[in-house]
């Protein structure tokens, strides 16, 4: 396992160097640069050139590619174009939100996929079954930024019940508890639109898997000896038809350095996601860049993850 | 009794078969070739019927529609009547008027237009790259192989809204056209993974040495004698390819990196429906529904090929 790992890690450093290239000439080599969106149009040719020169645009790019991958290795990726802010200090501000909103979607869609995929395995090819297959068919068709604007139009914008977008009421002072209730009503909406899309797929996953699972013979044995229905679907059953589901949920995860881009982008989150388009808009290249590499940087590392956890849980598989 | 007339009336082991299966008519079933035995499996999914039809309901609404009803220009704005903006339906406008009284109908129609052409046309275009290099990969292996696929990890190792919304914001000038491209150059991944997998397994088989034996060139051999054997598991990526395509092209356009206004996709029509949806709801959810259904009929047409295709595949 240890050597699996290794590896595995080492293979992924070559990985993410062909991934800065690719990325860096991406961003560099195509038209609409900061210059276009950035720079003063008022900016006489002097001053341009000076700009130009400070920002280190005027270097041949593979020179800046050179440069740029030097310094992002000593852990140092740049500062913002726009507000001149190291990189890392801007991540570090936006990534808690997105962390926030990724982890209890998650806990949440995790719980009730688990749930519902049992319920409908254990009543397989009942009404109970059909409706909560044909529910998921309908929230796996459901593009998430649809289910958004659907979600945020109705409970927000018709029936007023929860806040359309943002993480706090502007304009109020709260007291501690009031302005966690406040937060926890802005949170409510993107975080169960996030969730809703993960269930979707993954309660599938915990059915199918279920349905094999009860099928084996030591759920006969258990049967056999008495242990009551609850127990012996959630403690002998459960822990093995959740492994197909773990690995899932971990590759899903790999995706929280990109933020829930479309979501946060619906609800106004101003977490990684939202960054990321608001980077876009400006041309703010420093960004663009750390947070591309982070976002691969973490679906390589959560693919890797997905694997051992797979072997972790499973002794039968090996690696080596 | 001459010898070849013994040979005429001797019954044949086939003529047994047959009039044994006359007797008893519960055991026969009729001979079915390949294409019908697909076919019948796939006409007795409901699900994948239903699919099957509103997706050619919606594309004759779409195409034919504008033509059949006279609602053909989606930037015509209604003058004849000052109060035309945000209209419930009438005769006029079954579906009502916009923010600046364009006629929702011929919005919407033509819109749809563009979701589908966008979903079809980058599917088949990713799916031509895909094939073709996983045939590649999987046909020559090795070196290639490797090739090949570390280029495809380094492709998939970053969120693909990511990579899509950095293009298009630099690359795309919002017609249909430059997002079809994109869509595409980012679409052939899975479609890659699945031909060389298959490729894999079938250059293993005996046809493909007979094949050999009698010279098929390696190109023919590919795409003429391979191909074919890989195609079931291509055609049900290809459709949910559309779907996925499609929800795409409508993110995009969601977030003004697609389809540009005035020109008219179901996701930037829900985008301008948004802003305005507590004057009007019926702007997002028009567009929203079709999106959805569409997209839901789809999937619902992949996973009927799906089980037509190969019996043996397991459900999700």
């Amino acid at each position: 396992m240890g050597r699996y790992i290794i590896r595995r890690l080492l293979q992924a450093i070559p990985l993410l160097f062909f991934v800065s290239i690719g990325m860096f000439a991406l961003i560099h080599l195509l038209p609409g640069g900061p210059e276009a969106v950035l720079f003063n149009p008022h900016l006489t040719a002097a001053g341009r050139a000076a700009l130009r020169a400070r920002l280190g645009l005027d270097d041949p790019v593979p020179i800046q590619y050179l440069k740029w991958i030097s310094s992002a290795l000593t852990g140092n990726f740049g500062f913002s174009f726009v507000t001149n802010e190291p990189v890392i200090t801007i991540l570090g501000r936006r990534f808690p939100p997105t962390l926030e909103l990724f982890a209890s979607a998650l806990v949440l869609a995790l719980i009730l996929a688990i749930v519902i995929g049992v319920v409908s395995a254990v009543r397989q090819g009942t009404l109970t079954d059909y409706a909560l297959t044909t529910i998921s068919y309908f929230g796996i068709a459901m593009p998430i930024f649809l289910l958004g604007v659907f979600a945020q139009d109705i409970f927000a914008v018709q029936l007023h019940w929860l806040p359309a977008s943002g993480t706090a009421t502007l304009g109020y002072s709260f007291s501690p508890v009031e302005a966690f209730f406040d937060h926890f009503e802005h949170l409510l909406l993107p975080m169960l639109v996030l969730a809703a899309s993960f269930i979707a797929g993954w309660n599938r996953y915990m059915r199918s898997s279920m349905i094999e699972t009860v099928k084996q013979d030591y759920m006969r044995t258990a049967r056999a000896k008495g242990v009551g229905t609850v127990s012996m679907l959630f403690r002998h059953a459960l822990r093995n038809a959740v492994i197909p589901l773990i690995t899932v949920v971990a590759l899903d995860f790999g995706a929280v350095a990109g933020g829930a881009t479309i979501t946060e982008g619906v609800f106004a989150w101003p977490g990684m996601g939202s960054l990321f388009l608001d980077s876009l808009d400006r041309r703010d290249y420093p960004v663009l860049l750390a947070m591309l590499m982070l976002s691969a940087a973490f679906v390589i590392a959560f693919n890797l993850i997905a694997d051992i956890l797979y072997g972790v849980m499973d002794p039968r598989i090996r690696y080596s | 009794m001459d010898i070849s007339e013994r040979i005429n009336t001797t019954p044949t082991r086939e003529d047994e078969l047959d009039s044994f299966l006359e007797l008893t008519p519960a055991l026969v079933q009729k001979r079915r070739s390949q294409g019908r035995i697909i076919l019948d499996r796939f006409l007795r999914n409901k699900a994948a019927i239903v699919g099957a039809v509103f997706l050619i309901v919606l594309t004759i609404f779409c195409f034919l529609g504008p033509w059949l009803t006279g609602h053909n220009n989606p930037n015509a704005i209604d003058v004849t009547n000052a109060a035309a903006s945000f209209a419930g339906p009438s005769l006029a406008h079954p579906f009502g008027t916009d923010d600046v009284g364009r006629d929702e109908l011929a919005r919407v129609m033509a819109g749809g237009q563009v979701s589908l052409l966008v979903g079809l046309t980058s599917m088949l275009m990713a799916i031509f790259i895909g094939v073709t290099l996983g045939a590649i990969a999987g046909y020559y292996g090795g070196i290639v192989d490797n090739l090949l696929m570390r280029f495809t990890d380094v492709v998939l190792s970053v969120p693909l809204y990511l990579l899509l919304f950095v293009l298009s914001a630099s690359f795309s000038d919002g017609t249909p056209r430059s997002v079809i491209i994109l869509i595409a150059v980012f679409g052939w991944m899975y479609a890659a993974r699945l031909v060389r997998g298959e490729f894999l397994a079938l250059k293993e088989r005996e046809f493909v040495l007979a094949a050999r034996t009698i010279g098929v060139r390696d190109f023919r051999m590919m795409f003429r004698h391979m191909l074919p054997n890989a195609i079931g598991p291509i055609v049900v990526n290809a459709t949910l390819l559309v779907s996925t395509n499609i929800i795409l092209e409508s993110v995009l356009s969601y977030f003004g990196f697609g389809i540009k206004p005035p020109g008219a996709s179901w996701g930037n029509l829900v985008s301008t429906g948004q802003g305005l949806v507590d004057v009007d709801p019926k702007l997002v959810f028009i567009p929203g529904l079709l999106i959805f259904f569409t997209v839901l009929s789809l999937n619902l047409v992949g996973d009927g090929l799906r089980d037509a295709l190969d019996p043996y595949m397991t459900e999700r």
